[in-house]
């Protein structure tokens, strides 16, 4: 592009040389060679003045020699036209010459010239005439006539000359004209050169203004423009990052559809939100693309339909989804064609299960309560009918009916030790515990029951345990209700064994493996959860009351241990509680 | 011009609502064999019983992507891409349809096993149901992306669905030999077992026609090979 621009001014400099130089040529070739008639003109003007001072018979009787003398060719015609005499041509094939221009010229002012081509000789002649006269009377008309060959020879040399002048001209000429084409482009590059920079964004600095002229203004003008567009691109970007900082610090996910319904932009929390879902990548995705969610596109749907903000919940994922509370609204402030939509996602999982548990809790509760509630009332109603008169059948309800409200007890005493946790009321007496005696203090509450199951009871503990702060109360209590579990889970023949040992870490462990059913999976990290159980009718036909890995759960957390479960359907389980030694007594 | 170009964004519009419509079916499948599968494990007869009401949903978009399609091929006389675009479209609508109405199936079992008491807890079955809902979404994803290489691997997946099923079936055959009354509800297991397995005959069905659809081969009846 920028070539073309020099090109162009070299062209319009060469246009003008070559011009100039052709004006000139041809304006002097031409003034040589009127130059050049005229002398052979003025030449023979006089020769044929003074042969037309002679009289008529002397001319013709001299005509040749005269000829020879003005080397010219000399004719002579009479009053009428007639040629009397020429000095090169018969006379017989020449007719009338009156009606040449040069002598009709002749006898109106007195003198006649003319140049024609002759045919005879293929060259352009001068004819020069004169009348004659014998006192007022013209008596004929005397033509001289001389080829031009030689104004001819003597003009193409001069003109060859005037070519080889100009030639000689033109060639520096041409090379200063290129110079001059080059010192005016350069800066029109230059800035070429720094406006294409700055386009692709890697302008840095200014223009260096050389000139004063139209470009250095120029130069200005751009410099102060980029100058411009730099601060308002940088304004735009702090603007942009503000927008961008404000959004990423936001917990909820933020998402923005365009009105080609592509999402346009997304906050990190919505990545990160996503991320854990494994959806990626859904930018310029058409929301149905990227989430495959009918919530989701419902709500999206009925927005579009209704056009006011549409609040709903969505559920996303597989294994375990996670719940958005998703509000669409339309962004305000652009232009009709350019209509967006913002999704905001919140995520309610938490809330959403901590809901559950709570409505969970209540309907196990009561249903916990009602169902030895229903037996003792039932019972005790058919005692009333009579019941109560057949000794037998009488003792057996009662037994029933003390079971059932045993088992009642044991609800209410296990949610009073719940709730008393919970709210921080109950207090734990902290003494130093050996561990190994724990154990050994409960061990024999099962003995019973193991032998009536013939179950294996193993126990491995590690000599010179060191002593852990606790309350021994509690600690027991824990291990109950473990122990309790495997127990009830393990089917005849089974093996249970309980071991402790010090960790690395800081704790010791106390393991309790069993062979029993085993727990699935996914429904480890609910076991902790009030009346959560892995088999909701085999677990409460063996009197439990769903209360019991909670309260562990509860009691290890106050005494800062952990607890771990890892199983295996139909192989076993194994519960790891973790206690903190006690880094004072050891120290 | 100003009118041609009308027309050609209206065009490609009717294309991209066909896409969108096969995506919310897609989506719709998934959630069919979800919910069909969470009423199974659950004994939700409930939940058994929406699902197969909300196969009427997916019946009613069938018909419409389907009458869209023809639209398309009626009036628009699409060629090439286009013409592969529709046709697949029409195939991946009749895999989906089937898909639901699968689903449907499962659900009606769950329905019917309900009422049955429980005969151990479902472990392959769920997972079954977990990669063949899998399998439709990536192969939707395979047409979303225009993904030949995607569509390929869900081809790959289902011999993992068909050795589960080869496996649900050796188990329950153990357990009708152990006990003729449970031979009812095995009968019943199997066959949701079975439908499983079609659901992800289907997947393939539609990654297939990705394929196509993306690469002009027809790859439906080719071996597949582990590469």
């Amino acid at each position: 592009m920028k070539n073309r621009l020099l090109y162009r001014i070299l062209a319009g400099y060469v246009a003008l040389i070559l011009f100039t130089a052709m004006v000139m040529g041809l304006m002097y070739a031409r003034q040589i060679k009127t130059e050049l008639i005229d002398g052979v003109k003025n030449d023979l003007i006089a020769q044929a003045r003074i042969t037309a001072l002679l009289r008529i018979g002397d001319i013709e009787r001299k005509l040749s020699h005269l000829a020879n003398i003005s080397r010219s060719r000399v004719t002579l015609i009479d009053a009428s036209g007639r040629v009397k005499a020429d000095s090169e041509k018969d006379l017989a094939q020449m007719d009338s010459h009156l009606n040449r221009s040069e002598i009709q010229e002749a006898r109106i002012k007195g003198q006649g010239d003319a140049i024609r081509y002759s045919r005879t000789l293929g060259v352009d002649m001068l004819y020069i005439a004169f009348p004659i006269t014998e006192g007022s009377e013209v008596t004929g008309y005397i033509r001289f006539a001389r080829p031009l060959f030689e104004v001819k020879k003597s003009i193409d040399q001069q003109y060859s000359y005037i070519y080889k002048c100009l030639l000689i001209a033109i060639i520096p000429s041409f090379i200063i004209a290129f110079l001059l084409a080059r010192k005016l482009i350069s800066p029109i590059e230059k800035v070429i050169s720094y406006t294409h920079k700055v386009c692709s964004g890697e302008a840095s600095g200014s223009l260096l203004i050389e000139s004063n002229n139209d470009v250095g203004q120029l130069e200005k003008d751009i410099n102060r423009m980029v100058q411009e567009q730099q601060e308002r691109v940088r304004a735009a970007y702090e603007e942009k990052a503000k927008l961008e900082a404000a959004f990423a610090s936001m917990t909820e996910g933020v998402l923005v559809i365009n009105n080609q319904n592509r999402i346009e932009f997304l906050n990190r929390s919505l990545k990160d939100i996503l991320g854990n879902e494994g959806i990626t990548d859904i930018l310029y995705k058409t929301p149905l693309e990227a989430f495959r969610n009918v919530e989701l596109q419902d709500a999206l749907d009925l927005f579009r339909d209704s056009g006011g903000p549409v609040l709903r919940e969505i559920s996303l994922g597989q294994e375990t989804p996670i719940i958005l509370d998703v509000t669409i609204s339309a962004v305000h402030g652009l232009p009709e064609e350019e209509q967006k939509k913002m999704m905001v996602f919140h995520d309610v999982t938490r809330l959403k299960k901590l809901e559950k548990m709570r409505e969970d809790f209540v309907a196990n509760v009561t249903h916990e309560i009602k169902t030895p509630l229903t037996a003792i009332i039932g019972f005790i109603e058919t005692l009333e009918e009579g019941a109560i008169k057949e000794e037998v059948t009488a003792k057996k309800f009662l037994h029933i009916i003390s079971e059932n409200a045993h088992r009642l007890g044991r609800l209410v005493d296990d949610l009073l030790i719940l709730s008393s946790i919970e709210l921080g009321e109950m207090k734990l007496r902290f003494e130093n515990v050996s561990i190994a005696n724990v154990i050994d203090s409960v061990l024999p509450m099962f003995e019973t029951k193991a032998a009536e199951k013939s179950l294996t009871v193993e126990k491995h503990i590690s000599d010179e345990l060191p002593l852990i702060l606790a309350d021994r109360d509690k600690m027991a209590q824990i291990l109950v209700n473990i122990l309790d579990n495997a127990v009830k889970f393990t089917p005849s023949g089974g093996k249970i064994s309980i071991s402790a040992v010090q960790d690395d870490s800081g704790f010791v462990v106390v393991k309790v493996t069993d062979t029993g059913m085993g727990i699935q999976k996914m429904e480890i990290p609910r076991l902790g959860e009030r009346f959560y159980r892995a088999d909701k009718t085999r677990s409460r036909e063996l009197g439990g009351t769903g209360l019991g890995l909670s309260i562990v759960k509860h009691l290890m957390k106050a005494h800062n241990g952990s607890i771990d479960i890892e199983s295996q359907v139909g192989k076993g389980s194994t519960f790891s509680l973790a206690f903190p030694i006690n880094r004072l007594q050891k120290a | 011009m100003a009118e041609k170009r009308h027309t050609s964004t209206h065009y490609e519009k009717e294309l991209r609502d066909i896409k969108e419509g096969l995506i919310y079916l897609g989506a719709l499948a998934e959630k069919a064999i979800s919910l069909a599968t969470e009423a199974l494990v659950d004994r939700n007869a409930e939940l058994a019983r929406k699902v197969i009401c909300d196969d009427n949903v997916i019946d009613q978009l069938d018909v419409e992507i389907e009458e869209k399609c023809i639209r398309i091929l009626a009036l628009r006389q699409p060629t090439a891409r286009d013409l592969r675009y529709i046709t697949t479209a029409i195939k991946i609508n009749g895999h989906l349809e089937r898909i639901g109405d699968m689903a449907a199936n499962i659900a009606e079992k769950a329905i019917l096993l309900s009422e049955e008491p429980p005969m151990k807890p479902y472990i392959d079955i769920p997972r079954m149901a977990e990669i063949a809902r899998s399998m439709i979404k990536e192969s939707l994803d395979a047409l979303v992306n225009e993904d030949a290489d995607l569509a390929r691997k869900v081809r790959m997946e289902d011999e993992t669905i068909d050795n589960l099923n080869e496996q649900v079936f050796r188990e329950l055959l153990t357990f009708m030999l152990e006990d003729p009354k449970k031979i009812h509800r095995a009968l019943i297991i199997m066959q949701i077992s079975k439908s499983l397995e079609r659901i992800s005959d289907h997947a393939v069905g539609i990654a297939d026609m990705v394929m196509y659809m993306v690469t002009g081969k027809i790859v439906r009846h080719e071996p597949i090979c582990q590469a």
